[in-house]
C-alpha cells in the first residue's frame, strides 16, 4: 500500500517537481496552493506525511502545524520548508510538534530521504 | 483587480490629502484662488461621474454626452487613455504567455488553440490602441515625424500583416504600384501603415469572399513633391449610401448589429479621417450595398532623396530568427549619443556579439589590430569626431587587417552627397535611422566579415566566445537531474518558470506605482526558489536584493535593481530557450 504525501506549497513551481519526484518514489501525492484547502482536505482524510512551506496563503504552515497537533489532535508526521533566514519560525514549528525541516532552495532528493526517514518511523 | 486599482486610486487619494494639508493657502493669490477653485469643481465633477455613472457601455454612453460639455471630454479622454493602459498591462501579460506556449512542443490541436488565443489577444490589444491612439489625436498629443522611408517595402509590410489576418477564407490579395510612385518618400510611416491597415483589416473583416485590392498612384508630382492616390477595393458586404457620412463619426458603425457580427470599436474609421486630414489629404468612400466597398485616399509627400544603396529595404528575416547566427560575433560601435550607445549595446548584447563600444579612435584602432572584429557600426554625425573622417582614417590605415574591416554607416537623415562620401571612402553598407531590428540584424549579417556557420546553439553554448554577464547565466543541468532525465518534465517547470517570472514582472509594476514594497518583497521572495533550481545565482542574488531593499524600505534602490532585472531577464530567459533547445535535440 503506498503512502500519501500532503504537499502544501504555494509555489508552483517547486511543487510540480516534488509532486514529479515523489509520485516516482511511489507515493500518492495530494497538492494544495492553500491553507484553506488543506485544512479542509485534513478534516476528512490524514495522510501519512504532511510537507507544508511555511508561507502560504490563507493558513501559515506555523498555523497549520497547530492545526494538525491542537485541533485535529493526530501526530501524523510534518515536514517544514523553510526560507533561508527563516531561523526563528523553524524553531516555532518544533515547539508546535514538526518532525523536520528543509530550507530552501530544497533538493527534492534530500526531500525524500526525510519523507521516508518520517515515515518508515 | 477593481479592488487592487480602487485601493491604488485611495492611495493617491490620500498622498493628494496631505499634500494640500500641508499647503499653505495664506500665500495664494486671489486670481490662483479661482484657478484651485475651478479645476476642484472639475475633478469632483469628473469623480462623481466615475462613481456614480461607470456602470455598463460606460465608454460609449459617456462619449455621446461629453460632447456636450468640454469639461466632461477632457476627463472623459483621460479616463479612456487610463482605462486602455489599465487593460493593456494585464493583456500583455496574456500575449506573453501565449508567446511562450507557442515556443513549446505542442500536438497541432494545442498550436491551433494558442493560436486563437494569441489572435485574440491581439484584436483586443488592436482595440485598445485604436481607443487610445483616438483620443490621443483628438487632444492633439499625438506626434507626427519626418523622416524618409521607403514606401515599397512599407506596403509590402502592410500586405503581409493582412495576409495574417485572412484566416481559412478564400480572399484573394491583390496590390498594384504604379511605375511612377516614388519608392523613397519622406512622410510619417507608422501614420501611413496605420491608415493602411485600418483600412485593410476592414475590408478583411467585411469580406466574406472576393478580393480586396490596393492600388496606388501618383496623381500629380511637381518638382520633388508629389499626391499619392492609395485605393482600397473590396467585394465585402457594402455600406448603404445614406450611412456613409455617419461612419466617420467616432464610436459608430452603419449597422446598429455591426459590431457583434463584426467586431470593432467603431473608431478605425474616424481615427483614419482624422490621420488624413492632420497630414493634409483627404478620403472618400464609395459603396455599394453587397457589392462591396471602395475607400480612396490622396496624400501630399515629398519625393525622398534616392540614397543610392539598394539595401535599405530588403526581405526581413522571419521574426528574427537568424539572430542566433550573430551569436558571436565581435562588433564596433562608434556613437557618441550615450543612449542611442547603450541601446544598441544591449541589442547586440542580447544576440549574444562582443561589443566594443565607447571608444576613441586610437582605442578603436588599437582594438581592430589586436582582436577580430567583424563590423564597424559607425554614426556619421557624431559631435565630437566625424564619423566620415573616422572611416577615412581606418580605409586608409596601413594594417591590412584593420583597413578591410566592413563599416556599416547609420544616421538620421543622409543626402545625396553623403551618399557618394560612402562610396568614395569604402563604407560598405548604410541604415537609416530608425531603423528596424530586422534592419539592423540584417545589414550585420549581411556585412560582416567572417561568416560563423551555426546550425544550432550547441557549439555555441560548448566554446562561449564571450563571458556573459552573470545575472542572465542559467544552468538547467541540475535540474535535468532532478527530473530523472525526463526532458518533458523539465519543459515542464521551464514553462512554469517563466510564467512565474511574469507573474513577479506584472506584480511588481503594479505595487512600484504605489510602492507597495509588502508585496514587491513577497513576490521577490516567490521567485528566488525559481532562479535556484535553474541555477541563475547571478540572479537569485538580485532577486535577494530587491527582497532585502524592500524590507529595508530603500524604494529607489528596488527601483534600481528592478531596471537591471527587466533589463537582464529577457536575455536570461533567451539563454534559458536556447538551453533548453539543445537538450531538447539530444
Amino acid at each position: 500500500m503506498s503512502k500519501t504525501v500532503l504537499l502544501a506549497d504555494d509555489d508552483q513551481l517547486l511543487a510540480s517537481l516534488l509532486n514529479f519526484r515523489l509520485k516516482k518514489g511511489g507515493y500518492v501525492v495530494h497538492h494544495s496552493a492553500n491553507g484553506k484547502e488543506v485544512k479542509e482536505y485534513l478534516k476528512n482524510s490524514m495522510p501519512d506525511i504532511i510537507v507544508s512551506d511555511i508561507m502560504m496563503p490563507y493558513c501559515s504552515g506555523i498555523e497549520l502545524i497547530d492545526y494538525v497537533r491542537n485541533e485535529l489532535k493526530s501526530n501524523t508526521p510534518i515536514i517544514i520548508i523553510s526560507s533561508a533566514g527563516n531561523e526563528q519560525n523553524v524553531l516555532t514549528a518544533f515547539e508546535l510538534g514538526a518532525n523536520d525541516f528543509i530550507t530552501k532552495p530544497v533538493s527534492p532528493t534530500e526531500l525524500l530521504v526525510r519523507i521516508a526517514r518520517e515515515v518508515e518511523k | 483587480m477593481s479592488i487592487s486599482k480602487t485601493k491604488d486610486l485611495l492611495g493617491q487619494l490620500a498622498q493628494l490629502e496631505r499634500t494640500v494639508s500641508e499647503f499653505s493657502f495664506d500665500e495664494l493669490s486671489a486670481d490662483d484662488a479661482k484657478i484651485l477653485k475651478g479645476s476642484f469643481n472639475t475633478f469632483r465633477a469628473s469623480l462623481e461621474n466615475h462613481i456614480y455613472k461607470p456602470k455598463k457601455g460606460a465608454v460609449v454612453s459617456h462619449a455621446i454626452k461629453a460632447s456636450n460639455d468640454e469639461n466632461q471630454e477632457i476627463s472623459q479622454k483621460q479616463f479612456i487613455a487610463h482605462i486602455s493602459h489599465e487593460i493593456r498591462t494585464p493583456l500583455n501579460s496574456i500575449i506573453g504567455f501565449a508567446n511562450l506556449l507557442n515556443d513549446e512542443k505542442l500536438t497541432s490541436g494545442q498550436h491551433k488553440k494558442v493560436d486563437a488565443i494569441q489572435f485574440a489577444s491581439n484584436t483586443l490589444l488592436k482595440l485598445i490602441n485604436e481607443v487610445l491612439d483616438y483620443s490621443k489625436i483628438s487632444s492633439g498629443v499625438s506626434n507626427f515625424e519626418t523622416v524618409d522611408f521607403n514606401l515599397h517595402s512599407l506596403l509590402k509590410d502592410v500586405m503581409f500583416l493582412c495576409e495574417t489576418l485572412i484566416v481559412d477564407r478564400k480572399i484573394e490579395l491583390l496590390v498594384e504600384i504604379d511605375d511612377n510612385v516614388p519608392k523613397i518618400i519622406k512622410g510619417d510611416p507608422s501614420k501611413l501603415s496605420q491608415v493602411l491597415l485600418n483600412l485593410l483589416g476592414n475590408s478583411v473583416k467585411f469580406v466574406e469572399q472576393g478580393f480586396i485590392k490596393l492600388e496606388v498612384f501618383s496623381k500629380a508630382s511637381y518638382d520633388n513633391h508629389c499626391v499619392l492616390e492609395f485605393s482600397v477595393a473590396d467585394t465585402g458586404i457594402g455600406i448603404a449610401k445614406e450611412k456613409i457620412d455617419t461612419i466617420f463619426k467616432r464610436y459608430t458603425q452603419a449597422e446598429a448589429n455591426t459590431s457583434s457580427k463584426y467586431g470593432g470599436t467603431g473608431l478605425g474609421l474616424t481615427i483614419t479621417k482624422e490621420i488624413i486630414e492632420k497630414l493634409k489629404g483627404d478620403i472618400e468612400i464609395d459603396s455599394t450595398i453587397d457589392s462591396g466597398t471602395t475607400v480612396t485616399f490622396r496624400l501630399p509627400y515629398t519625393i525622398g532623396k534616392n540614397i543610392g544603396f539598394s539595401k535599405i529595404s530588403k526581405k526581413p528575416y522571419k521574426n528574427l530568427k537568424g539572430q542566433h547566427l550573430l551569436a558571436g560575433a565581435e562588433i564596433m560601435v562608434f556613437e557618441d549619443n550615450q543612449m542611442n550607445s547603450l541601446l544598441i549595446v544591449e541589442q547586440l548584447t542580447k544576440w549574444g556579439c562582443k561589443v566594443h563600444a565607447n571608444v576613441s579612435l586610437t582605442e578603436g584602432l588599437e582594438i581592430l589590430g589586436s582582436s577580430n572584429v567583424d563590423l564597424i557600426l559607425m554614426d556619421l554625425k557624431m559631435p565630437n569626431q566625424n564619423g566620415f573622417e573616422v572611416s577615412k582614417i581606418i580605409r586608409t590605415h596601413e594594417n591590412n587587417k584593420i583597413k578591410s574591416t566592413p563599416i556599416v554607416a547609420f544616421s538620421a537623415d543622409f543626402t545625396e552627397k553623403d551618399s557618394i562620401e560612402c562610396k568614395t571612402i569604402g563604407i560598405n553598407d548604410f541604415l537609416l535611422k530608425p531603423y528596424s531590428l530586422n534592419d539592423l540584424m540584417t545589414t550585420i549579417l549581411k556585412n560582416k566579415k567572417s561568416k560563423v556557420e551555426l546550425e544550432d546553439f550547441s557549439s555555441i553554448l560548448q566554446k562561449p566566445m564571450i563571458k556573459p554577464k552573470e545575472t542572465t547565466v542559467v544552468d538547467l543541468n541540475h535540474l535535468l537531474k532532478d527530473c530523472f532525465g525526463e526532458i518533458d518534465m523539465l519543459n515542464e517547470l521551464v514553462k512554469l518558470f517563466k510564467l512565474n517570472a511574469i507573474e513577479f514582472i506584472g506584480n511588481v509594476t503594479i505595487h512600484l506605482k504605489t510602492d507597495n514594497l509588502k508585496e514587491i518583497a513577497l513576490s521577490a521572495h516567490k521567485l528566488k526558489a525559481g532562479f535556484a533550481m535553474i541555477k541563475a545565482d547571478g540572479m537569485r542574488k538580485l532577486i535577494v536584493d530587491i527582497e532585502a531593499s524592500c524590507k529595508a524600505n530603500k524604494v529607489e534602490k528596488v527601483k534600481e535593481l528592478y531596471e537591471v532585472f527587466l533589463i537582464d531577464y529577457p536575455v536570461l530567459e533567451e539563454n534559458l530557450t536556447a538551453e533548453l533547445t539543445v537538450m531538447n535535440k539530444k
